[in-house]
């Protein structure tokens, strides 16, 4: 029998494929640093996001995900600031402190579901604002720490210095984005994927089938927390400044924004696309110079993609459909659900 | 104890989260969502009610009218355009957390980045001995009595009220005995939105205006709906009240160790009743 190759499922993948190494060879094209301090950003949003949109995946709807932000990078920098760590361990331990402060308030606060579920989360970002704003002797209140990058690294051969351009920063965040992205597609292959989503699908049932509602739950709020606190780390030596009203919020309303706008059905490309589509498209506007033209386009191409996207499925959901009713010109079209 | 005019500053603003606080009960009981874009329609209650006060010089009260009629009106626009062609919870609450990008964004490009103060449009105080009050603080609460007072009648002892309440218990029941939900959940959000932007309109003399302040009415006012019982108007009373004293009698003796109060406050009551003070059980 001859080996079939099902080209309607390589060619997509082999595009996707291209873009990614597109992404990465950016710095050899160029060298312009706005440029990729927007690409740096909204990859930082987009690892944000992912932990948005697996919590979602969990069936709760967090509004405090920015908090896990403040948290990594408070951790980060008053570690690095006021008691001169080294940027490599203070960017672990910011990821671990946030997944501990995760797995501590969604034991407690986690059983409450629903739109209490975001309140509850709305508040303890408010709260974390308020203390980062008021703990002068640590946080340095509303003034800010001023964080720096990290040091070079020798190499021997070659060295790596954060400070002349953005580049190594730039990878760094591509490495950040690419484990989060590679370990948030895994879960949502898995076992483990499959239970969220049934878990958020049809709670009663799934009970019923012997999955501790709690136990999913608090794991994806745990394993979001963890890469949010990175995201936040990265986020604030790399505007080497952290006060406390960058990560309140009005910011977790972005991180929500972006997921659902890029798409909640996958794990991975949603959240990268909303991101970087978003991040992109709001500081390009900020160029124009008239106050408050930013805002309006911004809320105009939110509640314009909500309107006419596909039963709001998001940006990511164009990508099949492009392949299949332009490219391949198939008259049907079944949504698969959930997966990937 | 801090002094009356402490205490009585509270009240202004239990008032303000009130009257912001039905709105949002009558638009979450009958079209079962949460609208993110309340406080945008205070916002803009508060400009209606400056430029027809400074610019076209019409009375305060008949301006007042005037910002609940227009801003209702553009709540019924939000709701026909764009909320009933989006199906699910989560976009609808998505989107309506993007209309307030855009109401924010097209304030500040038709009226200005700057601060705006109305002059007292009610001068004049009441001296009560030890302390005095100034007749519109006193315009604000009874103005937020005769609100009440409507919405109870309303809701008790007219058709529409029947309806509504009938429609937050059971939709579909309500449809077969000859409610339009359509035309019924058109009305409430038309209320809603006016009411909000009354809110805005009352405290406007009192406060600064600029695109930027519904926020934080926006946000108390969803807290004391959450902790009150999310449809119940008993719940937003009382919420109002809670918030709007821990945010000045607290703030008073622990400065901005309140606000962490009335967060902690507020995650406390969920976490032992997660359906709110009045609200009915989930279970």
């Amino acid at each position: 029998m001859m080996t079939y190759i099902d080209y309607k499922n390589v060619v997509p993948k082999a595009v996707i494929g291209l873009v990614i190494l597109m992404v990465v060879l950016v710095p050899v094209i160029t060298r312009n640093e706005s440029t990729l301090s927007i690409l740096i950003l909204s990859g930082i949003w987009a690892v944000a996001v992912m932990g948005f949109t697996l919590v979602l995946r969990a069936g709760q709807f967090s509004l405090g995900q920015a908090a896990f932000m403040a948290i990594g990078g408070y951790t980060s920098a008053i570690l690095t600031v006021q008691m001169g760590w080294s940027f490599w361990p203070a960017f672990l331990l910011a990821g671990l402190v946030s997944g501990i402060v995760a797995l501590l308030v969604g034991m407690v606060v986690l059983r409450v579901g629903g739109i209490y579920f975001s309140i509850i989360t709305l508040a303890l970002c408010e709260v974390v604002r308020i203390i980062a704003q008021q703990w002068e002797s640590v946080t340095r209140g509303t003034r800010g720490l001023i964080t720096s990058q990290p040091n070079p690294i020798n190499l021997g051969f070659y060295e790596i210095n954060f400070f002349a351009s953005s580049v190594p920063y730039f990878y760094l965040t591509i490495g950040l984005v690419a484990l989060t992205g590679l370990i948030f597609w895994r879960i949502g292959e898995s076992r483990l994927g499959r239970s969220f989503a049934g878990v958020a699908l049809n709670r009663v049932l799934a009970e019923h089938q012997g999955m501790y509602l709690m136990k999913y739950r608090v794991i994806a709020f745990t394993v979001a927390g963890v890469f949010t606190g990175l995201a936040g780390t990265l986020y604030a030596h790399f505007l080497t400044v952290l006060t406390p009203t960058m990560l309140g919020l009005w910011q977790s309303i972005q991180i929500m924004i972006m997921s659902i706008v890029g798409g909640i059905g996958s794990l991975v490309g949603g959240p990268i696309i909303g991101s970087v589509l978003l991040y992109t498209f709001g500081s390009y506007l900020t160029r124009l110079e008239i106050y408050g033209i930013q805002q309006l386009l911004f809320g105009a191409v939110v509640v314009l993609v909500l309107l006419f996207l596909p039963k709001g499925t998001g940006l990511v959901d164009l990508w099949g459909r492009f392949w299949t009713k332009v490219v391949w010109r198939e008259k049907e079209f079944e949504f698969d659900e959930g997966e990937e | 104890m801090p002094p009356a005019g402490i205490w009585i500053d509270g009240l202004i603003q239990s008032c303000a989260y009130m009257t912001m606080a039905f709105g949002m009960v009558l638009v979450f009981s009958i079209l079962g969502i949460l609208n993110w874009t309340h406080g945008q329609f205070y916002m803009l209650g508060a400009f209606v009610v400056y430029y027809a006060i400074t610019a076209v010089g019409i009375p305060f009260p008949l301006s007042l009218l005037v910002a609940g009629l227009l801003v209702a009106g553009l709540g019924m626009l939000v709701k026909k355009i764009i909320i009933d062609n989006i199906t699910g919870e989560l976009y609808v609450g998505a989107t309506t957390m993007g209309l307030i990008f855009f109401f924010e964004g097209a304030a500040s490009m038709v009226f200005g980045m700057q601060d705006k103060g109305l002059a007292m449009v009610l001068p004049g105080v009441l001296n009560l001995g030890s302390f005095s009050v100034s007749y519109q603080k006193i315009a604000v609460v009874s103005f937020t009595l005769v609100i009440m007072i409507i919405l109870y009648i309303m809701l008790n002892y007219t058709k529409i009220g029947l309806a509504i309440r009938a429609t937050a218990q059971q939709p579909d029941a309500a449809s077969l005995y000859g409610v339009s939900v359509e035309r019924l959940s058109l009305i409430v959000m038309g209320i809603g939105c006016g009411l909000a932007a009354l809110a805005g309109g009352i405290i406007a003399p009192l406060y600064t205006i600029s695109p930027f302040i519904g926020g934080i009415p926006m946000l108390m006012s969803l807290l004391a709906i959450v902790i009150g019982g999310i449809g119940s108007l008993t719940g937003a009373i009382v919420g109002g009240l809670i918030l709007g004293f821990i945010n000045c009698v607290l703030a008073y003796n622990l400065s901005y160790f309140s606000e962490v109060v009335l967060f902690v406050l507020v995650i406390i009551i969920l976490l032992v009743r997660p359906q709110g003070l009045f609200g009915a059980s989930l279970k």
